[in-house]
């Protein structure tokens, strides 16, 4: 295991500078996380390449919108990789507005459906996905659904509310 | 050779969830494949956001059925983890069972819709038949037969009286037998061998390519269990061996699950004989702190991830869980590849799809 955090720290700082620092916690059964914030968005592409070399595996793509960075302008997407059994997070700090990350789907191919998620939920673009189609949502909601508040019938589609009530009434009229 | 695009839906396919897929044929043959999830998708990485820690264990329990003990579990684990709160060891083990019970009854329905897929109906029952024995010990031990509530954050909610412990030993010598008949009948089988061996095959190197996780990587070798690389709970104190498989194929995948199946039987008595006596539960929860946290564990589908980050309230800042099934997702267009329309259903089914927990 010491092994794998010297060689994780060589390569993050090889790919990533000499600024990038992993901190790593091991939980009460022995099992590893690795933390690491990057420098800039630029350093992404390289670090992950750098864990695709120490045969990494890219388990779970998180973006979100911590309170405190929002009023900041900031917003964060962590990247989880699987390394062995010891999993190594990788934070991007991005403005909330006009935010771009490089696709990290040429790398890691299962990386495909998080970022068509990540584009659909969240204000991000994905620069360079081979498919950049919707995923999940139907294409008549609005675009990043998670950075505002939408009805949950309406993102659900379920339209129960006015609609129907509205459809009922209209059958008991006309019969 | 004509070249034809069909559009498949849960009804062809023999899911109990809704699913769609575009199939590119050139003849009778699978050219390729779209998967187009979303058709109970309820935002519910949004609504978490919107409960507290402590109702959030009731909402993720009701992500999807048959993993529903996995998500609580992990949850509570990653909640744990950020505040630091060490579980009584009692509860490790009763967690373990909670887990290992839900890992039989999931790994027996996806053989039982597979047997289904190909027509085996008796052997659909049969295998239903056996799984009873579990859903059964559900609703003795935990009151129900889907969703157990076994978790809360620190621990578990139920215990196991002499009575109970009793009747689960009892559960688990009916299970042996006809788990392994199940398996003799899956490996041997002249008929399910025809339908299922050298059908789908996923090559280890494109299961490593597509990270697919579970049965479905152990069937094409890659031996990589949660429970073994990053031991929690009770598991670093349980005997077993990784079930892996050679040939990536639907019969690999159904011989490990069963072969898990079994496992899980043994571990059940072994928490059961080195069940530690104790609180269930820590007593006295700190304030959960400002952090952030990573918990994984082995659902019966394989790796599921949850990653947890707080900012001293109750309410979670960012919970995101990333379940099996969406990894293995992409590795069909592999094993359907040059299949015939009618294996279809036999090889998505054989991956365990898990829609509600896909689409979130």
């Amino acid at each position: 295991m010491t092994d794998l955090t010297t060689n994780v720290a060589a390569a993050l700082v090889c790919a990533a500078g000499e600024q990038t620092e992993v901190a790593w916690r091991r939980d009460r059964k022995g099992v590893l996380t690795g933390w690491c914030r990057l420098p800039s968005g630029e350093a992404l592409l390289p670090a992950a390449r750098a864990v695709a070399e120490l045969k990494g595996r890219l388990a779970m793509v998180t973006p979100y919108l911590p309170e405190r960075a929002k009023e900041r302008g900031e917003r964060e997407i962590a990247y989880h990789f699987d390394l062995d059994g010891a999993t190594l997070t990788l934070t991007v700090v991005l403005p909330l507005d006009w935010a771009r990350v490089p696709s990290l789907t040429p790398i890691f191919r299962n990386c495909d459906w998080q970022e068509r998620e990540l584009m659909e939920l969240y204000d991000v673009q994905v620069v360079g996905h081979p498919d950049p189609r919707r995923l999940f949502l139907d294409h008549s909601l609005p675009h990043a659904p998670f950075e505002r508040l939408v009805p949950y019938s309406t993102f659900t589609n379920a339209a129960t509310s006015k609609a129907l009530w509205d459809k009922v009434l209209g059958e008991r009229e006309d019969a | 050779m004509t070249t034809k695009i069909i559009e498949l839906g849960p009804h062809q396919l023999a899911l109990e969830e809704p699913m769609y897929f575009r199939v590119q044929l050139e003849g009778d043959r699978v050219a390729d494949l779209d998967v187009m999830p979303g058709q109970v998708h309820r935002g519910m990485e949004h609504l978490v956001m919107r409960r507290n820690l402590y109702q959030n264990i009731t909402l993720l329990e009701r992500l999807c059925s048959l993993c529903s003990n996995s998500h609580p579990s992990t949850f509570c684990a990653a909640v744990e983890e950020v505040a630091g709160i060490a579980i009584p060891e009692r509860a490790e083990y009763l967690r373990a069972v909670a887990d290992e019970i839900k890992r039989i009854a999931s790994h027996l329905f996806c053989c039982a819709v597979q047997a289904n897929a190909i027509g085996e109906i008796p052997l659909f029952r049969r295998v239903m038949e056996v799984r009873e024995i579990m859903q059964r010990a559900k609703e003795a031990i935990y009151g129900n037969r889907m969703d157990l509530a076994a978790n809360v954050i620190g621990g578990v909610r139920y215990d196991l009286a002499p009575e109970g412990i009793a009747y689960l030993y009892q559960a688990m010598e009916d299970m042996k037998k006809p788990l392994d008949e199940l398996y003799l009948q899956f490996a041997n089988n002249p008929v399910l061998m025809a339908r299922m061996a050298w059908v789908g095959v996923l090559p280890r190197e494109a299961a490593v390519e597509c990270a697919v996780v579970g049965p479905v990587a152990r069937a094409c070798g890659i031996d990589y269990d949660v429970r073994k690389k990053s031991p929690y709970g009770a598991y670093d104190r349980l005997e077993f061996e990784v079930a892996t498989q050679t040939a990536g194929d639907v019969r690999a995948r159904n011989l490990v699950r069963l072969t898990e199946a079994r496992q899980s039987v043994s571990l059940i008595e072994q928490c059961l004989a080195q069940l530690p006596s104790g609180p269930l539960c820590a007593d006295n929860l700190p304030e959960i702190p400002a952090g952030e946290a990573i918990a994984k564990s082995e659902a019966p589908r394989g790796e599921l991830m949850y990653y947890l980050r707080t900012d001293g309230s109750d309410f979670p800042v960012r919970l995101k869980w990333r379940v099996p099934s969406y990894m293995n997702w992409d590795a069909l267009k592999v094993m359907l590849k040059g299949e015939p329309v009618a294996n279809i259903p036999l090889i998505v089914n054989s991956i365990d799809p898990c829609i509600a927990c896909t689409d979130r």
